[in-house]
């Protein structure tokens, strides 16, 4: 078991990565992240490719939806009604749990 | 080293078909992937199952495992792992199968599977083409639970971790790990902290991945939350609902002196601005009102009562539906 690592850096995530370093997070080709655009899987900010900027909510959905296209063969349309039907579960757990207490 | 039982967390019988076996995977692939099943054990259990069937799937690992099976090895005995005689190829090392289902990450399988199918290789993560580039270790999420208290005013949490770690012999083990955090001031429900390189390990501690946590607020015992915004239910008795008032009430920052406007209605809503979460803008806090009856009061009073009662009775009377 380790010592107690020193505090670690906290910063409340806002960073916003462009399509390339989304490229270089994720490890895949610009061609798949283009795709989850396409599909409206991850809606970045700006008109064209090379001006898209993701924030940390597109960036954690893309490697989500990477994951679950990789591990579960799942193709892009069946995986934007995957993510969706999995944001509105965790949504209505937070309302029940709400509800609960 | 631990025997594993692939059979067993595959869930078929030893003398299975292929189909079978990859029919099984699959089902239980869907239930035990992380993004989808949210217990803490989903992790493991999925790479277990990952690790099962890259086994069973390749004839000739399955051959191999089934010979050492013949021993009568049961799930979690030590067992002497024979030097396999021949190598087998890095592609069967894990990653993404050639009926595309990922199997989840080689490198990640037991120390067990790491000898059984030969050390050479093994944390590479299929052959070449199958990757773009060198992966980042992949982020953790953590979900931690705070309260309004430290949402409010930041705080200091430790907690205990199981992460990855690689170990000189290539293969890899899970470590607990001890972790001070500094929470920070103004967390709401759903905000991402993340803590740099504390993530799983990458080719490099530069390329570790991140540990995200994730505030979830506890329940509060005063006040309840929407968003940024706080309600309280704050209770005053009729003569301060009619005259107004000032009353002492709690925030999260200390009392506050809130001023109750003449002829204030049960239900109506006092708005305490910017006394709510922090924030760019901050929220606000809310007092709900309640106007409470004395349950007992004195015979003076009851005179008094009797003699408003006359007063007033043309101001307010007892009404159905209002």
């Amino acid at each position: 078991m380790d010592d107690p690592l020193p505090i670690g850096e906290i910063v409340i995530a806002t960073r916003s990565y462009s399509l390339s370093q989304l490229c270089a997070v994720c490890g895949v080709h610009a061609e798949r992240l283009i795709a989850l655009v396409a599909t409206g899987i991850v809606e970045p900010t700006g008109t064209h490719p090379a001006a898209w900027r993701f924030d940390d909510a597109a960036m954690h959905r893309a490697q989500k939806a990477l994951r679950l296209h990789r591990d579960l063969l799942l193709d892009l349309h069946g995986l934007a009604l995957v993510l969706d039907l999995l944001d509105e579960i965790d949504r209505l757990r937070t309302r029940l749990a709400r509800a609960q207490s | 080293m631990k025997f594993k039982d692939y059979y067993r967390v595959v869930g078929v019988a030893p003398d299975a078909s292929l189909d079978a076996i990859k029919n099984a995977y699959r089902t239980l692939a869907r239930k035990l992937h992380p993004d989808v099943n949210k217990q803490a054990d989903a992790e493991r259990r999925f790479t277990d199952l990952g690790e099962a069937y890259e086994a069973l799937k390749d004839p000739a690992k399955r051959a191999a495992y089934d010979q050492l099976r013949a021993g009568g090895w049961r799930e979690g005995q030590e067992v002497d792992v024979p030097t396999s005689s021949r190598s087998f190829h890095a592609d069967d090392a894990g990653g993404v199968g050639d009926d595309g289902f990922g199997a989840g990450d080689a490198a990640r399988f037991s120390a067990f599977f790491q000898s059984m199918f030969s050390g050479r290789g093994q944390g590479a993560r299929g052959g070449p083409g199958r990757q773009a580039f060198p992966r980042r270790g992949e982020d953790i999420h953590h979900p931690i639970t705070v309260s309004l208290e430290e949402a409010y005013h930041g705080g200091e949490r430790q907690f205990q971790l199981r992460v990855p770690q690689i170990v000189a012999s290539g293969g890899v083990v899970e470590v607990a790990r001890t972790l001070n955090a500094k929470l920070p001031k103004g967390m709401v429900a759903g905000t991402r902290i993340r803590l740099r390189g504390q993530g799983h390990p990458g080719p490099t501690t530069e390329e570790n991945g991140d540990l995200y946590l994730e505030v979830e607020l506890a329940a509060h015992a005063l006040y309840r939350v929407d968003g940024r915004d706080l309600a309280i239910d704050l209770t005053i008795a009729p003569w301060e609902a009619v005259l107004g008032a000032q009353v002492a009430v709690p925030t999260l920052d200390g009392q506050v002196t809130a001023t109750i406007p003449p002829g204030a209605q049960a239900g109506e809503k006092l708005r305490l601005k910017g006394r709510g979460l922090p924030g760019e803008p901050p929220g606000d806090q809310y007092l709900v009102l309640r106007i409470a009856v004395p349950p007992q009061v004195s015979e003076k009073s009851k005179d008094l009562y009797r003699a408003l009662a006359k007063e007033a009775a043309g101001e307010l009377q007892a009404q159905v539906g209002a």
